[in-house]
């Protein structure tokens, strides 16, 4: 997510607009300028407000350090940024002398001296790239972006200097962009625009949901597409069309924050598992707490979304399949909260595994139908959702829970899980001042870890590890290692990696874990597979207990099966590693529905 | 003018419209299936498709994802059913059209898969699962192969038929009824407009089929259309083939067949000129 700095704020109607539109920072500028403020008239004017206000930056030219550390006590500053000439000495002085982050503003000279911005990558919290003029409103030259990069490292860099709303999008699009810092461009006649700051806001976050993949045929390279019965076709066009409108509407942007904040309980924490990381003696490990949301797992993120979409487009009716019944039980939950009837499809051989997600999807409303073909499991709930779908396309909307089916669904579940990604990139930043060095997560359809890998797919030096389950092995006939021994093939609309035999019929997958026991995966993993921007590597269902076990032990979370598989995998990882290597791991979902399967596991223990 | 188109046009100057039956191939044998496709001519089929057993067949209800899973169980891959129809093209009268999801085709190779269709004598190619923006690769291959690849128009298909029927080959298969393939007793009262609205589109013969399974349905049907798919009404009726089979009572698997076959009769017979001997 890229964060949204304000600045030259002077009055408390400017203050309270970026409250209410969540920008991140809000800029005070205490240098000379048109736009100067007091410590005592930034106080006056942040008085009595609440917790929840954007970060406060104070914007200094040369300043001393004693006034420095008095306006900040005063301004109640979170940030001081400087934009004169201080030393990389002065920084480190200064950021060591307040609790407050530090932020070196630099004029892009494009050429050599930019050089010299190494000097600070670490005595400073972020840069602040603007024009060599300073405040003039003008643009530098863009381009230069990626050869600055080389000199910050993995310094958050955030772009000033001619910014207003309808040039931000081209910027977020053509370049990778920490935060952008607006003021003139979001005036009139010299004054503060309400409408011109939300409208900049909105098209930032606007710009956020937008890609580059998939492209205008749903095509993640070659994988992707539209593999479907023809009488799906215009609705498959049509939900582009809406996902499109929708996803731009200031007010679907506004309520779906606002659920995933109240309802679900977001931003989920970002948690240094201490004990883990000294258990394995090797790289510090990060949890991502996506087990912290409403109903347990990140699936939430992804229903909330489709659920409004559906609202929002006047369908009454949702269908979706599951395996674990995770995604099933997220429907449910969304279809009770927006009231929706919903139809919830699930192998016969999971009904029977996930008792209790079977009752909690009852309990909620929704009407549950056995998959009794093929094996019974997640490939033919799908299959029976897609049936229906087609018998009921005019008043269904269908609720795919991860990024796999035709197009546009696995762009759609990327966009509404990236979230778990975008929070996890600045939650890190705030908490170590850099990008992790890997992040690994599990891949069954691949929902959790499209999420998380998304926004970091442009940061190369930030390993994506997807873990597949390998069931019994990959040596045996029992596994669900869809990209170590699958082929390219038809899966559910989508061309993808694929467990079959050589005539293209399916191969039935095995996994401990309902929720990867899938023998697909989602198009835009089988490209970063193929593009070697992400690895993906197998865990048994052994090591994935033992994972389970582990977690559950040493840091009292328990995690998901489908979530231990990952764990697994830095079980394996971090030893290997030196302590300052950083690994992010998505902990998509809770146990708890698996404590049946795991006691049984374990040697028939009955809980 | 390819196979299908002549077979359309000899129908249509006699004032009659195409019966056009379809069974799982290897349900419950390859020899089975050949039996009853040589039957099926016999009685006047005019084009017969073929389907190909696949484990996840999206577009078909219960009747043909059970034949497909009986003719799987019973080890039959698509080699298998090449053979069938290599073996079949000399002995029958009527079109052979295969029946095949998307990712068969891609397994044995797009290009690949419509050259050994012809060789092995098949006229066209339907695959439900490959809507014509991801035809590309198909249409070339079925041209260059003179094989057509049939498209289907569904009741959802509105600003889409035009360009649908551009590219059609063969005939135009219209599905009569929003859902999978299965027997229904009622048609949708809007499917002669739907069949108006398509011919406005194409010189192309067009077919009706998903959901049809009476005589009298296929009768009324060849009112408006140049012909009638019929499947899973007449796949239901092998299953008691399989079932004999598999209690190994060959008298009852001759009578089920017989069954299958006349049934088959019933429903071409409103299709022949009002007065025509059968």
């Amino acid at each position: 997510m890229t964060l949204i700095k304000v600045c030259g704020i002077k009055t408390r109607a400017a203050y309270d607009k970026l409250i209410e539109l969540r920008a991140d920072y809000v800029g005070f500028v205490f240098a000379k300028s048109k736009r100067q403020v007091t410590a005592e008239q930034v106080a006056d004017l942040v008085a009595s407000v609440g917790q929840k206000r954007p970060a406060h930056v104070g914007v200094f030219v040369n300043e001393t350090l004693e006034e420095l550390l008095r306006i900040a006590e005063v301004a109640q500053l979170d940030v001081l940024q400087l934009h004169g000439e201080e030393s990389p000495e002065f920084c480190r002085d200064l950021r060591d002398r307040t609790g407050c982050q530090v932020w070196k503003a630099w004029g892009v000279k494009n050429d050599d001296r930019d050089a010299e911005l190494g000097a600070y990558t670490d005595v400073v919290d972020a840069i602040l790239l603007d024009n060599d003029r300073g405040g003039t409103g003008e643009k530098f030259p863009w381009g230069a972006i990626p050869a600055l990069r080389a000199y910050t490292k993995n310094l958050p860099l955030f772009i000033a200097g001619g910014l207003h709303p309808d040039n931000v999008g081209e910027l977020l699009a053509s370049h990778l962009t920490d935060g952008v810092d607006v003021s003139s461009g979001v005036e009139s006649e010299g004054v503060k625009d309400l409408a011109k700051i939300k409208a900049f806001v909105t098209k930032v976050r606007e710009s956020n949901m937008t890609k580059t993949y998939p492209d205008q045929r749903g095509r993640f390279g070659k994988f992707g597409g539209k593999f479907v019965p023809e009488t799906l076709m215009s609705a498959l066009e049509q939900l582009e069309r809406d996902y499109e409108t929708y996803t731009k509407d200031p007010e679907f942007i506004e309520q779906l924050r606002y659920y995933l904040h109240v309802y679900s309980g977001r931003p989920t924490s970002l948690y240094y598992a201490k004990n883990l990381t000294e258990k394995l003696g090797g790289a510090k490990v990060y949890l991502k707490r996506e087990d912290l949301n409403h109903t347990g797992a990140h699936k939430i993120n992804n229903c909330l979304g489709q659920g409004l979409l559906a609202k929002m487009t006047g369908k009454k009716r949702v269908i979706a399949e599951t395996g674990a019944g995770q995604h099933g039980v997220a429907t449910a939950t969304v279809s009770a909260l927006l009231g929706l009837e919903c139809t919830v499809f699930m192998g016969e051989e999971d009904i029977e595994r996930q008792k209790l997600n079977v009752f909690r999807m009852k309990l909620m409303g929704a009407e549950v139908i056995p998959a009794t073909s093929g094996t019974k499991t997640l490939k033919d709930a799908t299959n029976e959702a897609i049936r229906h779908w087609v018998e009921h396309v005019e008043d269904t909307f269908y609720i795919i829970g991860s990024v796999v089916g035709p197009h546009p669904y696995p762009m759609i579940v990327r966009d509404f899980q990236r979230i778990i990604g975008d929070e996890t990139r600045q939650q890190i930043l705030e908490l170590e001042g850099r990008l992790p060095d890997t992040i690994v997560a599990c891949v069954g359809g691949g929902s959790n870890a499209m999420g998380i890998f998304y926004p970091f797919l442009n940061d190369e030096s930030v390993d994506l590890i997807g873990v597949e389950a390998s069931g019994k092995g990959i040596d045996t006939e029992e596994h669900a290692a869809t990209i170590t021994l699958g082929r390219p093939g038809i899966i559910h609309g989508s061309l993808t990696y694929l467990l079959q035999d050589e005539y293209g019929q399916v191969q039935p997958a095995h996994s401990i874990s309902a929720g990867l026991d899938y023998p697909g995966i989602g198009p835009e993993h089988a490209h970063l597979a193929d593009t070697k921007r992400a690895t993906y590597v197998p865990i048994t269902d052994d090591e994935a207990l033992e994972s389970f076990q582990l977690l559950s032990r040493i840091e009292g979370i328990i995690p998901a099966l489908e979530s231990s598989h990952a764990i697994a995998q830095v079980v394996k990882l971090a030893p290997t590693l030196p302590k300052d290597h950083i690994i992010v791991v998505s902990l998509s979902g809770r146990g708890d529905k698996d404590v049946h399967s795991v006691a049984q596991a374990l040697g028939g223990i009955e809980v | 003018m390819s196979s299908i188109t002549q077979t359309f046009q000899r129908l249509q100057e006699r004032g009659e419209k195409a019966f056009i039956p379809f069974l799982t191939a290897g349900d419950p044998s390859i020899e089975i299936s050949e039996q009853l496709i040589l039957e099926l001519d016999r009685i006047g089929a005019d084009i017969i498709e073929i389907g190909i057993p696949y484990s996840d067949p999206l577009a078909d209800g219960p009747t043909i994802q059970a034949a497909a899973l009986r003719a799987l169980n019973g080890g039959v891959r698509l080699p298998d059913v090449l053979d069938m129809v290599r073996r079949l093209r000399p002995q029958v009268q009527a079109s052979l059209v295969l029946f095949t999801y998307a990712n068969p085709v891609f397994q044995w190779g797009i290009e690949r898969f419509f050259e050994t269709a012809r060789e092995v004598g098949a006229n066209g190619v339907i695959i439900p699962d490959l809507p014509l923006e991801e035809s590309e690769e198909a249409l070339a291959a079925a041209a260059k192969n003179g094989v057509d690849l049939i498209p289907l128009v569904a009741p959802t298909s509105q600003q889409r038929i035009a360009k649908l029927c551009a590219q059609g080959q063969g005939f135009i298969y219209c599905v009569a009824a929003l859902g999978v393939t299965g027997v229904r007793d009622t048609l949708s009262e809007d499917l002669p407009q739907v069949v108006a609205n398509v011919k406005q589109h194409t010189n192309l013969p067009v077919a009706v089929g998903f959901g049809v399974g009476h005589p009298e349905q296929a009768e009324t049907i060849g009112r408006y259309a140049d012909g009638v798919i019929v499947g899973s009404a007449l796949v239901k009726r092998v299953g008691p083939i399989a079932d004999a089979l598999a209690a190994g009572d060959l008298a009852l698997v001759e009578e089920k067949k017989r069954e299958l076959i006349e049934f088959a009769a019933s429903l071409k017979a409103p299709l022949r000129p009002s007065g025509a001997q059968v």
